[in-house]
């Protein structure tokens, strides 16, 4: 899977999971950063990564250890796009 | 009063994922109580238990409990066809006492040793028995009223009854209810500390009989007023007549010697639905094969429906005791013996026990056609219910 196609995932995610407005999700960039407090972002908070990464689990079939450092990762929709397409390829 | 129908089944148990597997298992009088795997038992006089073998719903960041939640009640609402607008207002109501426990006191021992506990907020955050309701409604878009019930083992049948309670008093036309729970080292190392575990799978109703099985699962019902099904052109899988509901108000684990409570509960069941004790062709009962339990049971089943009838078992000796799913699993034991016209056996009765006067189906499944089914489920605390099914 291509890092755009897992960028369009993750939008609909936005919406289906994390109930975002539709409107909203339609204008995040692959730039736009996702944790609350950073300049820009969308706003996630701690429950909202839970979610998130159990929607991540469930929607592409991969499993996120976290005894990796995953900051860096989570920081925006392109980092994440590539996380996931990595393990994609790696699977 | 508006009359329920159920017309969704779902289940996990330990024959695996759906009622497909569930009904194969205890027509065929199966026993699915193995060595247990899933928590470390060494030092316990019981070391077996009813384990679900495959858990494949779901991210692994879910609760156990919450998996095996999930799938039962997407089966469930698929069987029954809901709309997404009837999902948007049906009510949802959850029988659960373990929650996300299993992940939880794995998290606190790997951290009460230093170690990292995996996947914590996520365990955190489903630990508690309502974690359950709002997961299913989340995924499932049940937007109705909520509710999770926690009357210890009789939770899954109590959901049941409380969310045909929503609909027969016109609160909401469908509902979804059941119960589940995950096998816990707190409900292992407890029912074992109160030495009512047999170190072999149990035997419900046999003379020889020492303590129950543990076991896990989940089973959801879509329930739905008459009127609603009949609008959509909806088969039904039968009718939940009535329920009825007592408390022993006598001990925090034994039941009341006599049995009144669950002889109440019978007859307020057989009441509220119409019935005379004639009418009633199967009885599943609470079975859990504890000495006391049984004995006392037996009694009171004879009192309310005389000796020699109607047809007994307890397919908790083929699942074990599945604790919070127990009632609703039960209950969807109950209805498939209407409509496939099979009396699911009593696995593992080899000595029958003088003291129980009717017939306990042993062993092997019997083939009758029945009217009216009952479920017995007393919870600890005696906390009692008795469903009925019509065929419908």
């Amino acid at each position: 899977m291509e890092a755009k196609e897992v960028f369009d995932e993750l939008k609909t995610i936005l919406v289906s999971r994390l109930k975002f407005d539709p409107r909203r999700a339609a204008e995040v960039a692959e730039t736009t950063p996702l944790p609350k407090g950073v300049e820009g972002s969308i706003g996630l908070d701690s429950l909202d990564f839970i979610e998130l990464s159990i929607a991540i689990e469930e929607r592409f079939g991969v499993v996120i250890d976290e005894s990796e450092n995953l900051t860096a990762h989570f920081a925006s929709f392109d980092t994440l796009s590539r996380f996931i397409g990595g393990r994609l390829g790696a699977a | 009063m508006r009359r329920v129908l159920v017309t969704g089944l779902g289940v996990t148990s330990p024959f695996g994922a759906g009622v497909k597997a569930y009904w194969a298992g205890l027509a065929a009088g199966a026993c699915a109580i193995r060595p247990l795997t899933l928590i470390d038992a060494g030092g316990f006089r019981c070391r077996i238990a009813a384990e679900v073998p495959e858990i494949g719903t779901g991210s692994p960041r879910r609760s156990r409990a919450d998996r095996l939640a999930l799938g039962a009640a997407a089966e469930a609402l698929e069987d029954a066809g809901l709309s997404a607008p009837d999902r948007a207002g049906a009510a949802l109501v959850v029988g659960a006492v373990g929650g996300g426990m299993l992940e939880a006191e794995s998290g606190y021992w790997a951290r009460a040793r230093g170690e990292r506990a995996p996947r914590w907020a996520a365990s955190l955050r489903a630990m508690l028995p309502a974690a359950h309701a709002e997961t299913l409604a989340h995924r499932l878009g049940l937007g109705g009223p909520r509710h999770t019930v926690v009357t210890a083992c009789s939770s899954g049948a109590v959901a049941v009854a409380e969310a045909a309670e929503l609909i027969a008093d016109g609160v909401v036309d469908v509902a979804m209810a059941g119960g589940v729970d995950a096998i816990t080292q707190m409900c292992f190392m407890g029912f074992n500390a109160l030495k009512l575990l047999d170190p072999e799978p149990c035997r419900p109703f046999d003379r020889d009989r020492r303590g129950m099985s543990i076991g896990e699962g989940a089973a959801f019902v879509v329930l739905e007023s008459v009127e609603h099904a009949r609008a959509r052109g909806r088969r039904a899988h039968g009718e939940l007549a009535g329920h009825g509901t007592t408390t022993d108000a006598y001990h925090v684990t034994a039941p009341e010697p006599q049995g009144e409570g669950m002889v109440r509960a019978m007859r307020v069941a057989l009441d509220a639905a119409g019935l005379s004790p004639a009418d009633v062709g199967y009885v599943n009962a609470h079975g859990t094969a504890t000495p006391q339990n049984d004995r006392i049971e037996a009694r009171a089943i004879t009192h309310v429906f005389g000796a020699g009838r109607p047809l007994v078992s307890s397919t908790k000796s083929m699942i074990g005791h599945t604790m919070a799913a127990a009632g609703s699993l039960e209950a969807v034991a109950a209805i498939l013996a209407l409509t496939h016209e099979i009396i699911p056996p009593t696995a593992n009765l080899a000595t029958p026990d003088p003291e129980v006067e009717f017939d306990c189906v042993p062993r092997v499944a019997r083939e009758a056609v029945i009217e009216h089914a009952i479920s017995n489920s007393f919870g600890f605390g005696g906390q009692n219910i008795t469903l009925v099914f019509r065929r419908v």
